[in-house]
């Protein structure tokens, strides 16, 4: 298996060359937090930082506008007013460097729904076509990270590109995909040498090291299911949720959005933007029904959809990609793993059950 | 459909009834007549009306796609959506993106009794499928249609109401909530609350499908009625109403457990609701 | 006998007659502690108390005892910040006194975790945190790092004028003694040195990188709208769901104007801004004005009315007629 090296000036080369002629999002310092920017010649890219923010937005921005319309008062019949509407499709060509495997894992999720046989949406596919993934794997490990418990790892390259190792001097790139290979020809890539390869095989080796045992998440689909009537439990677990947002906004592979039109004088848009399940609103009806009225129900619905719908609809695949960003930006530290494990030990003798929920 | 399931597309609204004080019903034409010749759909699907400026709103295409003269909507009002769309006059335009999710199973259905039982503005489902079935009278049983509202002002489709109790291959008694001034009581014109009239009604669940749609204290204690009338789970389909954005399976939430009622439903049969976590 | 133990033994005699204890428990590593809902002796025993309960759990009430027919009596552990919140929500009649039991404590200072994570450099993998009078120790499997404490210490702290918690129905341990501290906060201090139009252009990058989480909204104990926030509302319909600058910077005003004369500055928000924000900027500047048009100090006397939900022919402070 060959692989292909790449020192850090030249790294920075080859991110100029690619600026060229495509928006190039890297993590950087932004006003003190990482996020990923537009990357232009002489900003400094923090490769070796996980951005707060998901490399989901290269393909699922924010803000999306659907549509835009424009009325005009019809010369024939004043009382009248026609409508034209324009939909509005992306084209640009983007690369995202520097998002984690973790993060590239959100596109898998998204794929298998924005792009599928019965459902194409042509804005996602669109930039999911026009972008491409460079994805720097993992040297370290946080007390918050938990991929290889949920099917990813510190070197996963599914959903990515380009899949790149720190090593002393630079990197050891592997071109995933056929165009991550063109992606690589055009920056100053030389052969990897072999002991490169085993220094990035050792770096990869510590991390796991780091990770720990993995937990199993198998038979969270059928736990959480059983549990799902039981309010007790699911106030229990969400006692402490305050109901905001952080978790789903900054999650990889959050996927739920809102549909809005904002109109301003005779014209205005539609907009597709990021709206959170954990909301009140979220499901609020008409009549003022709302089948998930507690934060309760919410959260029960979130973690339902992410160890169990999903992975019910997908071959099993786990709709989360334990980067951890959820338990690190809640502002009263709810943790999705605990929330998950004490379904999975609902039914353990309690003392049994306060071990395994501490592992 | 175009291949951007978000875009709507653009109708012209034809003519507007006024089926009771808060429900109107619009019938729309696509202003592309192409679109509106190859345009096809099955009872029971929906659709999003578009007011641009203001949002979107889910009704289920309430007119038979074995009359495509045009497509037909009842609007209750509501909400912000709601009224607006209740502005609109002949000749507004309003955006369309259809059809939309499931349909009834009328191919099972055929050569099966059928009673369809309906409350207030859940006639609107029932209604396509009905016509449809009207439509395609040889391949049905016995159809009765037991349709009940809070008072007979609320009761909508007056108009077909008529033409259909003019029939005599179908069976209809119509009821309302407690007495009212004109509503002079007879065998189809009853007095009582819709579970207790089917129950008087007795349908007999052999070779038999009934088909319900109402306010959700409605459904329950039909549901209730029909189990007691034997009726099997797999004998009975109902249409869910959830708060719906995308109306594609994408934006996350009508869903019910693993099912999205914008894509697995509308329609579902009690059977199917059964294994639902309980979340309507 | 220790703070902690004072403190459970106060807790445990009052629990019986209240419906549950709001403290802190260990969180999901040694950095994190987390809320706890104290309703039995086996919770109890998860109570913790250190410079990383940083929570303010004056948050929960309005929810816990709000409501027709609702009776619930609740008790918290509360910081000297997190009295004022509840302090306010009473002058508000948002809740009522006489059913919360405020455990007060004498507090010098929270961790910001941002702050030790900058001087924790090159330290991965924290197993423990020792808080040592006025040094803090990090212990890592292969590395140790002893920081002073007044390095990691929270910026709100710097001017915290409440050290023992106000109006406090139990104190455990020995009060804190209150020193003279900036009236103006540093930060605060500095950013006014910057012209006019720069400011608004350190706010324009600030308001581009908000994601509109709400975080900052839902950990603030004043405000109470959540579910009904003008934020969401399409009627009245002040904001799109547009995430631009303009959009959130609207946003984040409207927050701060309905905060006016009720912010106690407990800094819940800047802490909760996963993308570090700094908010308190906008509140502590917003406070200063409160302070000098109406000498009113949000959160301090239970018997007070906020300026802005009242009327007063003439305002004590304000020299109407003299202009």
């Amino acid at each position: 298996m060959s692989r292909q090296f790449i020192s850090h000036d030249k790294m920075t080369a080859w991110l100029d060359a690619l600026s060229r002629d495509r928006a190039v999002l890297v993590p950087m310092d932004d006003c003190g937090t990482v996020t990923f920017r537009p990357y232009v010649p002489g900003r400094k890219a923090l490769l070796d930082k996980m951005p707060v923010r998901a490399p989901k937005e290269g393909v699922f921005p924010q803000t999306e506008t659907l549509l835009r319309f424009k009325y005009d008062k019809d010369p024939e019949n004043l009382d009248r007013v026609k409508v034209q509407v324009r939909e509005v499709l992306p084209t640009q060509k983007a690369v995202v460097v520097g998002g984690r495997p973790c993060g590239a894992r959100g596109q898998l999720i998204l794929d298998r729904v924005y792009n599928c046989d019965t459902m194409r949406d042509p804005y996602y596919v669109s930039r999911r076509e026009n972008t491409l993934y460079v994805t720097v794997a993992c040297t370290s490990a946080e007390s918050t990270c938990f991929c290889h418990s949920v099917g990813s790892g510190p070197d996963d390259s599914e959903g990515s590109d380009v899949l790149l190792v720190p090593v002393e001097g630079g990197y050891v790139a592997e071109g995933v995909t056929e165009r991550g290979r063109e992606l690589l020809a055009e920056g100053d890539f030389e052969s990897a040498s072999q002991a490169r390869m085993d220094e990035a095989g050792a770096v990869i080796s510590r991390t796991r090291g780091q990770l720990g045992e993995a937990h199993d998440y198998s038979d969270a689909p059928r736990k959480l299911l059983e549990r799902f009537d039981d309010m007790d439990f699911w106030n229990e677990q969400a006692a402490i949720c305050i109901s905001c947002g952080a978790c789903t906004y900054l999650c990889p592979t959050c996927y739920c959005f809102n549909m809005t039109d904002e109109q301003s004088g005779l014209q205005g848009k539609r907009l597709r933007t990021w709206d959170t399940c954990m909301s009140f609103e979220f499901t609020l009806e008409g009549s003022g029904h709302n089948p998930r009225p507690t934060k309760a129900h919410r959260l029960r619905n979130r973690m339902g959809h992410k160890f169990a719908y999903y992975p019910e609809l997908h071959e099993g695949l786990i709709a989360c990609c334990g980067c951890g960003r959820c338990i690190k930006s809640c502002p009263v530290s709810l943790d999705i793993r605990a929330v998950v494990q004490a379904a999975q030990n609902h039914n353990a003798v309690p003392e049994e059950a306060e071990e395994k929920a501490d592992a | 459909m175009h291949n951007n399931p978000s875009l709507p597309a653009l109708a012209t609204v034809l003519e507007v009834v006024e089926e009771t004080p808060n429900i109107k019903t619009f019938r729309v034409r696509f202003n592309d007549e192409s679109l509106m010749e190859s345009f096809s759909f099955m009872p029971g699907q929906v659709g999003q009306l578009s007011i641009f400026g203001v949002g979107e709103s889910t009704f289920v295409i309430n007119s038979s796609p074995t009359r495509m003269d045009y497509l037909q909507f009842s609007v209750m009002k509501v909400g912000e959506v709601t009224s607006r769309l209740h502005q609109l006059k002949a000749g507004d335009t309003v955006g369309v993106r259809a059809p939309l999710g499931n349909w009834f199973p009328v191919d099972e259905m055929k050569g099966k009794d059928v009673v369809f039982v309906a409350g207030g503005i859940g006639m609107a489902p029932l209604r396509t499928l009905l016509v449809y079935m009207l439509d395609n009278r040889a391949d049905y049983g016995k159809i009765t249609l037991l349709y009940g509202a809070r008072s007979p002002v609320d009761l909508s489709f007056k108009y077909d109401v008529e033409e259909w109790m003019a029939r005599d291959d179908l069976d209809v008694v119509l009821t309302v909530d407690a007495p009212a001034e004109g509503w002079e009581e007879s065998a189809t014109r009853r007095v009582g609350l819709i579970p207790n009239v089917l129950l008087e009604l007795n349908p007999a669940p052999e070779n038999c499908v009934a088909v319900t749609c109402g306010p959700p204290i409605m459904i329950k204690f039909t549901l209730q009625a029909l189990k007691k009338l034997e009726f099997g789970d797999e004998q009975i389909i109902t249409t869910l109403e959830k708060r719906m954005k995308c109306g594609v399976g994408l934006c996350g939430r009508c869903n019910i457990g693993t099912k999205y009622v914008c894509v697995d439903g509308p329609v579902f049969r009690y059977s199917d609701l059964k294994d639902l976590p309980n979340e309507l | 006998m220790s703070v902690l133990q004072e403190l459970k033994e106060q807790i445990r005699a009052a629990l019986p007659e209240l419906d549950m204890v709001l403290g802190w428990e260990q969180g999901f590593d040694a950095l994190h502690m987390r809320p706890l809902f104290i309703r039995t002796e086996k919770d109890l025993e998860r109570l913790v108390l250190n410079p990383l309960c940083v929570h303010s759990l004056a948050t929960y009430l309005p929810g816990l005892l709000r409501g027709a027919g609702n009776d619930k009596k609740v008790g918290l552990v509360v910081k000297g910040c997190d009295s004022r919140a509840v302090i306010q929500l009473v002058q508000e009649k948002l809740i009522p006194r006489d059913r919360v039991v405020m455990f007060g404590f004498g507090c010098n200072g929270i961790v910001s975790l941002q702050k030790l994570e900058a001087g924790a450099q090159g330290c991965s993998g924290i197993g423990s945190v020792e808080f040592a009078g006025d040094k803090v120790v990090l212990s890592a499997p292969d590395t140790k790092v002893e920081l002073p404490f007044a390095e990691i210490r929270s910026g709100k702290c710097e001017t915290c004028r409440y050290h023992n918690a106000i109006d406090a129905d139990h104190f455990a341990g020995a009060r804190v003694e209150e020193g003279a501290v900036p009236a103006k906060h540093p930060t605060l201090e500095e950013f006014e040195k910057l012209p006019l139009s720069e400011r608004f252009a350190f706010w324009q990058e600030q308001m581009r990188r908000c994601v509109r989480c709400y975080a900052c909204r839902n950990t603030c104990p004043m405000c109470v709208c959540r579910d009904h926030c003008i934020a969401t509302s399409r009627n009245p319909h002040w904001l799109t769901q547009e995430s631009s600058t303009a959009e959130n910077f609207m946003f984040q005003m409207i927050h701060v104007m309905h905060l006016t004369g009720r912010c106690v500055e407990c800094g819940e928000c800047e802490r909760a801004c996963p993308l570090d924000i700094p908010l308190m900027l906008l509140r502590r500047s917003m406070n200063g004005v409160v302070r000098e048009l109406f000498a009113y100090e949000s959160g301090t006397d239970p018997d007070a009315t906020p300026p802005l939900l009242t009327y007063q022919v003439e305002e004590e402070t304000i020299n109407e007629r003299g202009w």
